[in-house]
């Protein structure tokens, strides 16, 4: 279901900037997803190809990327990468999520009129 | 011609618009915005509630339902000022939407606006809608293992809120497993136990909220 809802969020977003770059095709994108986003990538190209029928994105390769998790601990600035809680260095409950968190369109591949 | 474009922006960016326009006006207003999401029948209405009866501080609720009004008579009982969106079948609510039922709220007389959110562990927790912070609730029937199986959502709260505690002696429910998951997702997040038939557990949410509210009030107004 929320899968869905991705990508009719990138649809809208995509069709708006092909009508404001004057782009004729898109022909490939490519996303970075966190893994704490539970994305399920078969999941998500079926809902891809669904979704993109008789839109201008119809027929685009759909490249995921996984980004793994990766915290900082605010105390000592030691970084890791499991679903733990606390700092492996220090045990501090304080940290920083750097990575894991993306739902982020990273490149696409567009065809221009020259 | 082909060519490749590098965005780097997320996924969310035009919903992100609209958050961030919520958020900069509640920044002036002073008004502490809490996006309340659970399954469906966890206890988000009766969270409200109990709430009006326990809090003495004002709030108005924006009720994010599949079909029905029945919430927002509910609360319309306890004279809160309530504004439905009715998402249709759609599992979650937007800032777009958030930002237009705002405009029919009294917001310059209230502390707090509460959104109860459709009710879904996944998708309402993947859209930001401007608010100060999100609150997890999971009420003990679900089972005790549902943090890892719904990682973001309570990854990304700052307060879970387990309900209906009274039903435990009933329930195999794993609260140290149910703790120790909580803490690796979210090591910062306080943990409160309510049970709405005896009240236990409320005083701290109305404290955490009461605390919230006055940080609020000293940045904005
Ligand atoms: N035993 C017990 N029942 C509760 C408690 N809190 C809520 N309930 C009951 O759980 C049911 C659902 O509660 P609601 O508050 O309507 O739940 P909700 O999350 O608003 O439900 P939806 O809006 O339909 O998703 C109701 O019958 C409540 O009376 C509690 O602490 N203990
Ligand atoms: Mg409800
Ligand atoms: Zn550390």
């Amino acid at each position: 279901m929320h899968e869905v809802s991705l990508v009719e969020s990138i649809v809208t977003a995509l069709e708006k900037m092909m009508e404001e770059e004057g782009w004729t095709q898109i022909s490939e994108v490519r996303l970075r997803i966190g893994v704490l986003r539970q994305v399920n990538p078969e999941i998500l190209s079926f809902a891809f190809e669904t979704v993109t029928k008789g839109t201008p994105l119809e027929g685009a390769r759909l490249f995921v990327t996984d980004v793994p998790l990766e915290y900082r601990c605010r105390e000592c600035g030691q970084m890791w990468g499991e679903e733990d809680g606390l700092c492996p260095a220090c045990g501090s409950p304080s940290r920083e999520t750097l990575a894991g968190m993306e739902l982020e369109i990273e490149s696409l591949e567009v065809e221009e009129n020259p | 011609m082909k060519k490749i474009v590098t965005l780097q922006q997320s996924i969310m960016a035009e919903d992100e618009k609209f958050a961030a326009a919520i958020r900069e006006e509640n920044r002036k207003r002073g008004l502490l915005m809490v996006n309340l999401i659970g399954s469906p029948g966890c206890g988000k209405t009766t969270l409200l509630e109990k709430t009006a009866e326990l809090g003495g501080f004002p709030f108005a609720v924006i009720e994010g339902d599949l079909a029905t009004d029945r919430d927002a008579e509910r609360l319309a009982g306890w004279d809160i000022p309530v504004v439905q969106i009715n998402t249709a079948g759609g599992c979650h609510l937007e800032a777009n939407i958030v930002q237009k039922a705002m405009e029919s709220l009294p917001l310059d007389s209230v502390d707090v606006l509460f959104i109860e959110n459709v009710g879904n562990l996944v998708c309402p927790a993947e859209f930001d809608l401007g608010e100060d912070f999100k609150a997890a609730l999971l009420s003990t029937p679900e089972g005790a293992d549902k943090p890892l199986k719904y990682p973001y959502l309570f990854a990304s709260s700052q307060v879970v809120l387990l309900t209906k505690t009274d039903l435990l002696p009933h329930l195999s429910f794993d609260m140290e497993m149910f703790t120790e998951d909580v803490k690796k997702l979210n090591p910062e997040a306080p943990v409160l136990l309510l049970d709405a038939s005896s009240g236990e557990g409320y005083d701290r949410w109305i404290s955490l909220l009461q605390e919230r509210i006055r940080e609020k009030r000293a940045h904005g107004r």
